[in-house]
């Protein structure tokens, strides 16, 4: 397994920390659409879990996702989140979840379609939360039904594709070359 | 967390920082196995005599700090409240239906959710960030590179506040026009998110490169700032089991609510 050096975890930090002001942002914008019941909200949840996938997708080596959302949750924390440091826990178990898809295929795939899943894996960890902290299990049929779709519709659309995205475009202004690992593609350029 | 407030230090400021981490997340995991609705809005009461008492900050500010709790207590609350399941029905309007069970529930969350920020509040308010990591350091022997990865990063921020500053100017000097709806997320990806994040990750590669320059590495070290745990982490612990004890003992001797467990 490649081990993180201190340039992967200084450069995950950094990225977490500027998701973590973002997270802090975020929070208004959630508390005003959440009561009127109808989960809208719930999707723009997705954002919650961006900073692992994009971390994980930029940095390709094991144990970033988990380390970068859970670094974005302290730095929510830092900047003062009126959810405390309960968001630690969350960011430890969304990390949890997006770490886990990438183990799943065994760090080798960087896709639209891995990070969709990741997004979606960070998402059933934020339900998995839930279900402790807020009795989301108790809520009425429908409502429950409609938080779990548009929960895991914002990790997908947000934490999957925006991620993928975003570091689609950050490839482009080359810093990539900077951080991820030497692949095996570049060794077989060597050779030829 | 602490950077830039005026306020008086206090016993609270002189905790062990991991003591005091470790000892709250625990107070979370405790809190999420409490179901009885009267032991929970009576511990609220505990946090928050610390907070208002004992951080030494001004009464104003707290207030001002405390303001995001209530929408935070009414948005926890207020969904459970009115689409939760129950039987016994107090109230039926369209979608919204609302039951003893549910209210109860409901009220339940927004006192759990105020717990936790309450108990947030006191860790940032009494903490300085350094004093943290060292502490990460030394008591639970976090590795060295990520304690200080988090510190050469927080210091980062403002740079990355002051290119935030620029890149705005730069961009309305340029008559950039706002787009609406979907397109604006994109549009402030490519303006905003991609330039701020490749300086900033440029900017760490370089830290990271001078620090190992540096000989900065994983063997012994010496600090600067020595960390240990001393009787004031003996008080806290003291006054918590008290005060969480009290809080038990007067909810299930005058309880306020019939309901012991609100997830029946």
């Amino acid at each position: 397994m490649k081990r993180l050096k201190l340039s992967d975890i200084l450069i995950t930090i950094v990225i977490a920390l500027v998701f973590g002001i973002i997270y802090k942002l975020w929070g208004p914008v959630y508390n005003i659409f959440k009561p009127f019941g109808l989960h809208i909200g719930d999707v723009i949840y997705g954002m919650w879990f961006i900073a692992g996938t994009v971390a994980v997708l930029l940095l390709r080596k094991p144990g970033v996702a988990l380390l970068a959302e859970t670094a974005a949750a302290s730095g929510e924390f830092l900047v003062g989140s009126e959810y405390g440091l309960s968001v630690l826990l969350y960011g430890v178990v969304q990390g949890l979840g997006t770490e886990l898809m990438f183990a799943l295929f065994g760090y080798k795939r960087y896709t639209a379609f891995v990070a969709a899943l990741g997004g979606i894996a960070a998402a059933v960890g934020s339900i998995v939360m839930d279900a402790a902290y807020g009795y989301v299990m108790d809520l009425a049929l429908w409502k429950l039904l409609l938080l779990i779709g548009a929960r895991l519709i914002g990790g997908f659309l947000l934490a999957g594709l925006l991620a993928y995205f975003l570091v689609e475009a950050l490839e482009k202004t080359g810093v990539t070359s900077l951080i991820r690992p030497a692949s095996d593609e570049d060794y077989k350029a060597l050779d030829q | 967390m602490q950077w830039t407030l005026q306020y008086k230090e206090t016993w609270l400021h002189r905790l062990n920082p991991s003591f005091k981490l470790v000892f709250i997340l625990a107070l979370f995991l405790l809190l999420l196995f409490v179901h009885n609705p009267n032991f929970i809005s009576n511990v609220t009461v505990v946090p928050f005599i610390l907070v208002m008492f004992a951080t030494g900050h001004r009464k104003k500010i707290l207030a001002i700090l405390m303001i995001p709790f209530l929408l935070l207590f009414f948005s926890s609350a207020s969904s459970m409240m009115f689409f939760g399941q129950g039987t016994t029905t107090w109230w039926k309007w369209g979608i919204v239906h609302m039951t003893e069970e549910s209210f109860f529930r409901g009220l339940h969350i927004g006192f759990r959710a105020l717990n936790f920020a309450l108990l947030g509040l006191l860790f940032a308010l009494t903490t300085r960030p350094v004093f943290l990591f060292y502490s990460l350091i030394q008591q639970l022997k976090v590795p060295p590179r990520f304690a200080y990865s988090f510190m050469a990063a927080v210091r980062i921020l403002p740079v990355m506040m002051e290119e935030f500053h620029q890149l705005r100017a730069a961009l309305l000097i340029r008559g950039i026009k706002k787009k609406k709806g979907f397109a604006r997320i994109m549009q402030s990806v490519s303006l905003y998110a991609v330039p701020l994040l490749s300086q900033s990750i440029r900017r760490a590669h370089r830290i990271a490169v001078a620090m190992e320059a540096k000989q900065f590495n994983n063997k012994e070290r010496t600090y600067y700032y020595k960390q240990t745990l001393s009787r004031v982490d003996v008080y806290f612990l003291i006054y918590i089991t008290i005060g969480f004890s009290l809080a038990y003992w007067v909810g299930t001797t005058f309880p306020y609510f019939d309901l012991t467990d609100v997830r029946n």
